[in-house]
């Protein structure tokens, strides 16, 4: 809120200048944001915190806060309140049915809390008196006449939004009501609003008048003619008045201060000053007429209380109950002590003091954060608990960089667009209810989408692109809960590499070995188009299926714009932890020397090479202490590999009869089951 | 005359054999001396031409001079063989190294380890909580009842469900009263995570962002821990004895709450653009845990007492490596990611 540092000045009695009020009210109270010259005027704004409008966006509840915290009573508190209305004879019919809605039950609270009524005649609009005009501008109101100026004036001064209207535009009596839905009125900004049920309307007998606690409307407003008017002093429902202005888009200084709720009681205190201005200010021979109080249910103080010793348990300091005291009497708190116990009498326009906890809030901060010194906390000697999760994810990151994989981020979103691309179909995808923009109507279900976004940006700089990203996708699978899944995804796409699969198979090979597994592959018919239908593997890890690795379907890639062959990899964090070695055993390092043996060989087109493997280790039994592949290549239709098979025994060195004896063994096998032609 | 001069050859040889540094130099001093036209090799085809007497005395002398001469040679190569010649050693040290490929973390997980380690080593486990939340754990547990106007401050994205039940969490204070559903204070637990808010972007402002939150609950836990706890992370992440400050503030989940600034690096406090004027800049939001989000959690009401905070790690891995656009942890640009 914008402050009149003259008026806080005037009001508190403080003898701070403008910065150093800024600096104390910013470690006590609120965030000072600015300031700024204007004529004889200083404009002070302080970011109010939302548990405080009900008291602080007023000059008077910040002076009330500047003597607290420079240790005093706010005693100018009298002169503000209010003289005695004289109260007039003749009552204004004021009523009010605020009843919840029948249709869809409306909570059941009171809209209107407290309605003020009064009618004052003899009234000359004209300017209002400079020093006001300068006061208004100088929190940020624009001046108007006397009359508006004055309710603005009060509302600045005491926190109470008031209104007035031409009472000679009305029918002469006050009805508050709901809106009829679809009932039409057309407020000060010269709109017309469509109201609805839940909107409250200040009416008379025929129509409505002003939207309740947030705008006037304009048809009853006060003109130059004005010459009687009905000034209104009222307590809304914050809850209402917050959805009214939220589904209509206004936000005014009375809206800003009742959805902060504001205390009923303080609606005769307003009243009451500005009927004390319009006398002096609103034309000679002003005179109140008619002044009606309805307010059924009175708010009065509570009571709570509070332990001393909380008090300093909870702050950490040692704040003696004397102090504790005074502080909270500054505030206008009424408080008896008995023992360690303090007994606080709360006034009603502190309706955020309702814990102990909110007390002790008003004493640290008054006391001052800046007294409390720091003390480490006193606790038992306690490891956390591993998230093991998150230690393997870790682990992954240093695995894939030391393999020279960067590390990506993607948004959880990608659009239809994507979904369509990619052919994933719309089954399982959650759709944001109110995104942005297209490219957040989804939530992720696959990884894929937005890592091709990754390619396609950086093929633009990079020929060849190694990243890698963990992070979650989601699933809807009908279930009470949604389905979050953590997956580690890796992706090589490199201009020079038409088989960049086996790159990223190494890749996830060295993982496995890392974490103290060996990984399996099975080939794999993929479900979606994004895949290439015969570069797909399952990833098998200590015989768990943990996700899959392949080349991107190459029609899906030139959709992003991407030239190059892509490959992928996904694999279930949770499942890679499931299957991940806790423990690794160390093996004996062989006593006796091997030895290594190529075999080169023709294979027919469909032999793979898993099955060349496994009939080697089959044939060769425990003497095979390796297969490597080193060489394959074709020629004139013929592919032909080359392995080198490494031969030795834990138990003795063996002869190269023996040796010869194995290799003859694999090589009959390969002919035999697997028709190959071994090159001799 | 000429014993002298076999005596003289032989002098001079050996001491150059003894100068010679390589193999080339030696084999240079082996043709002088010994080559076809070598000075010894001449004296020693000339023998022929002396009177028998001559060839009696000298051509011993020649031939067994001509042995010590290899055999100084034989020698001094057995020494060369064990020496190196540094100078044809030499290489271009400043020519580029073959390139080794590393790969490189995303800041974002730069900054989240250090805040990790940090807390860590002062005893805070690490806990994880979902991505797409329920009203309750994200809204109602943190004493953020429906129409408060804290709901509009962090605008929600909502899911499409049957209920209209699911939203994208807004703080990963959400996991606050899930944690406490199933542990027993004591404790000290950090919270770090993705969060969504649908406010509109700017250049510090995302859709997307990363928080690591925390929580100690235990029977005296105060104001005073919390500010040590806070101070000292502050101290440890920016690796300076950094002056802090405490001062009020309001959430709806802490009772009391605090603001936490630190005097501004950029200024030391003298006032600059950075910290508008002011000298501090504002980093961490937190304050004594609502009694409210203890019971939503089931604990008896004023049984324990606890401190918790927002660290926004976005924001902390902006500051350290002066990055200007919060969109450029999302973009997967290499060109970005490779600074790192």
């Amino acid at each position: 809120m914008k402050y009149s540092y003259t008026w806080l000045k005037e009001l508190s009695g403080t003898k701070l200048s403008p910065e150093k009020l800024a600096d104390l009210l910013t470690m006590h109270s609120f965030e000072f944001e600015e300031m700024k010259k204007e004529g004889n005027e200083t404009q002070m704004v302080f970011d109010i915190l939302a548990n405080r409008g009900h008291d602080a966006l007023s000059h008077i509840g910040m002076a009330r806060e500047i003597c607290a915290v420079e240790g005093r009573k706010f005693a100018n508190g009298d002169s503000i309140s209010i003289r005695e209305i004289e109260s007039p004879s003749r009552r204004l019919k004021i009523e009010i049915k605020d009843s919840p809605r029948s249709s869809s039950g409306g909570a059941g609270k009171k809209l209107c809390w407290r309605y003020i009524g009064a009618v004052i005649e003899n009234i000359k609009v004209a300017p209002s008196p400079k020093w006001m005009q300068e006061r208004l501008l100088v929190s940020g109101v624009k001046p108007i006449n006397n009359i508006v100026d004055i309710t603005n004036y009060v509302m600045l001064e005491t926190g109470q939004p008031l209104h007035a209207f031409d009472a000679s535009k009305t029918t002469g009596n006050i009805i508050v009501r709901r809106a009829k839905k679809g009932e039409k009125l057309k407020l000060l900004d010269e709109k017309e609003y469509e109201l609805g049920e839940s909107d409250l309307v200040i009416a008379d007998s025929q129509k409505a008048l002003a939207l309740a606690g947030v705008m006037g409307g304009i048809e009853s407003s006060v003109t130059r003619k004005t010459k009687k008017i009905i000034l209104e002093s009222a307590n809304f429902n914050s809850t209402n008045i917050r959805k009214t202005r939220t589904a209509h888009n206004v936000i005014t200084e009375s809206s800003y201060r009742f959805e902060r709720d504001i205390d009923p009681n303080l609606a005769e205190i307003g009243a009451a000053r500005a009927i004390e201005l319009l006398q002096k200010y609103g034309g000679n021979d002003v005179k109140l007429a008619a002044y009606t109080d309805v307010y059924p249910k009175k708010l009065k103080s509570w009571q709570i209380k509070l332990s001393a010793d909380y008090v300093n348990s909870l702050l950490g300091e040692k704040v003696p109950v004397s102090r504790i005291k005074n502080i909270l009497e500054n505030l206008g708190l009424g408080v008896k002590i008995s023992k360690n116990i303090l007994n606080c009498e709360i006034p009603t326009r502190r309706l955020d003091l309702k814990t102990q906890e909110d007390l002790i809030e008003e004493i640290g901060r008054i006391y001052g954060y800046e007294n409390i010194s720091a003390k480490a906390p006193c606790v038992e000697l306690q490891t956390p608990m591993r998230n093991e999760k998150r230690i393997l994810e870790d682990k992954l990151r240093d695995i894939l960089i030391g393999s020279g994989f960067s590390e990506v981020m993607n948004y959880s979103f990608y659009s239809q667009s994507d979904i369509e691309k990619c052919g994933l179909g719309i089954e399982g995808h959650f759709e944001v209810a109110n995104p942005m923009n297209p490219n957040q109507q989804y939530m992720r279900r696959s990884m894929i989408p937005n890592l091709l976004k990754n390619i396609e940006l950086n093929l633009k700089h990079f020929d060849k692109i190694n990243i890698f990203e963990i992070g979650r996708k989601y699933r809807d699978e009908k279930k009470s809960s949604p389905t979050e899944l953590s997956i580690l995804t890796g992706v090589l796409a490199d201009t020079k590499n038409e088989n960049p699969f086996f790159n990223l198979k190494g890749v996830i090979e060295a993982i496995s070995e890392r974490l103290g597994c060996t990984s399996s592959y099975e080939i794999h018919k993929p479900k979606y188009t994004a895949w290439h239908a015969g570069r797909v593997a399952e990833i098998f890890i200590k015989g768990e299926k943990v996700g899959k690795i392949g080349e991107i379907n190459p029609l899906v890639c030139k959709r992003y714009g991407i030239q190059s062959r892509v490959a992928l990899f996904g694999i279930s964090i949770a499942k890679l932890l499931d299957v991940s070695a806790k423990e690794k055993t160390y093996s004996p390092i062989g006593k006796f020397p091997s030895v290594k043996r190529d075999i080169s060989m023709f294979v027919g087109e469909k032999t793979k090479y898993a099955d060349i493997e496994s009939k080697i280790y089959h044939a060769g039994g425990k003497l095979v202490l390796g297969v490597e592949l080193f060489d394959i290549f074709e020629k004139e239709g013929e592919k032909s590999m080359a392995l080198r098979i490494e031969i030795g025994s834990r138990e003795k060195t063996l002869t190269s009869a023996e040796i010869d004896g194995v290799m003859k063994k694999i090589i009959s096998k390969l002919e035999k089951d697997l028709r190959v032609k071994v090159r001799k | 005359m000429l014993p002298k001069k076999i005596e003289e050859i032989k002098a001079k040889a050996i001491s150059e054999i003894k100068k010679t540094a390589s193999d080339r130099a030696l084999f240079d001093v082996k043709v002088k001396y010994l080559g076809r036209k070598g000075k010894l090799t001449k004296i020693l085809k000339g023998l022929k031409n002396l009177s028998e007497k001559e060839r009696k005395s000298v051509g011993p002398l020649a031939n067994q001079t001509r042995q010590e001469i290899e055999k100084a040679i034989a020698n001094r190569k057995k020494e060369i063989s064990g020496k190196i010649d540094w100078g044809k050693e030499k290489i271009d040290i400043t020519l580029p190294g073959k390139k080794q490929e590393l790969g490189h973390l995303s800041p974002i997980t730069l900054v989240n380890r250090e805040a990790e380690q940090i807390f860590s080593s002062m005893g805070f486990g690490i806990a994880d909580g979902p991505e797409m939340e329920t009203d309750f754990y994200n809204f109602d547990s943190l004493n953020i009842p429906k129409d408060h106007p804290a709901r509009d401050v962090m605008d929600t994205f909502r899911v499409k469900t049957k209920n209209n039940d699911l939203l994208l969490r807004t703080h990963v204070s959400a996991i606050q009263v899930r944690y406490m559903e199933k542990h027993k204070p004591p404790f000290r637990v950090i919270m770090p995570g993705r969060v969504f808010r649908n406010e509109a972007t700017d250049s510090s402002h995302g859709h997307t962002f990363y928080q690591l939150d925390g929580m100690m609950v235990g029977k005296d836990v105060s104001a005073a821990n919390y500010y040590a706890l806070i101070d000292e992370f502050l101290k440890k992440f920016f690796e300076r004895d950094i002056k802090t400050r405490m001062r009020p503030s309001f959430f709806p989940f802490t009772e009391p709450s605090f603001e936490i600034d630190f005097e501004c690096l950029l200024c030391s406090g003298k006032g600059c653009s950075v910290c508008k004027q002011s000298g501090w800049v504002e980093i961490i939001p937190g304050g004594m845990i609502n009694q409210n989000v203890l019971v939503a959690a089931g604990y008896p009401r004023n049984k324990y007492q606890g401190c918790a905070w927002d660290i926004g790690i976005s924001r902390l891995a902006m500051m350290k490596y002066k990055i200007d656009h919060i969109h450029l942890f999302h973009e997967g640009d290499l060109r970005f990611i490779k600074q790192f």
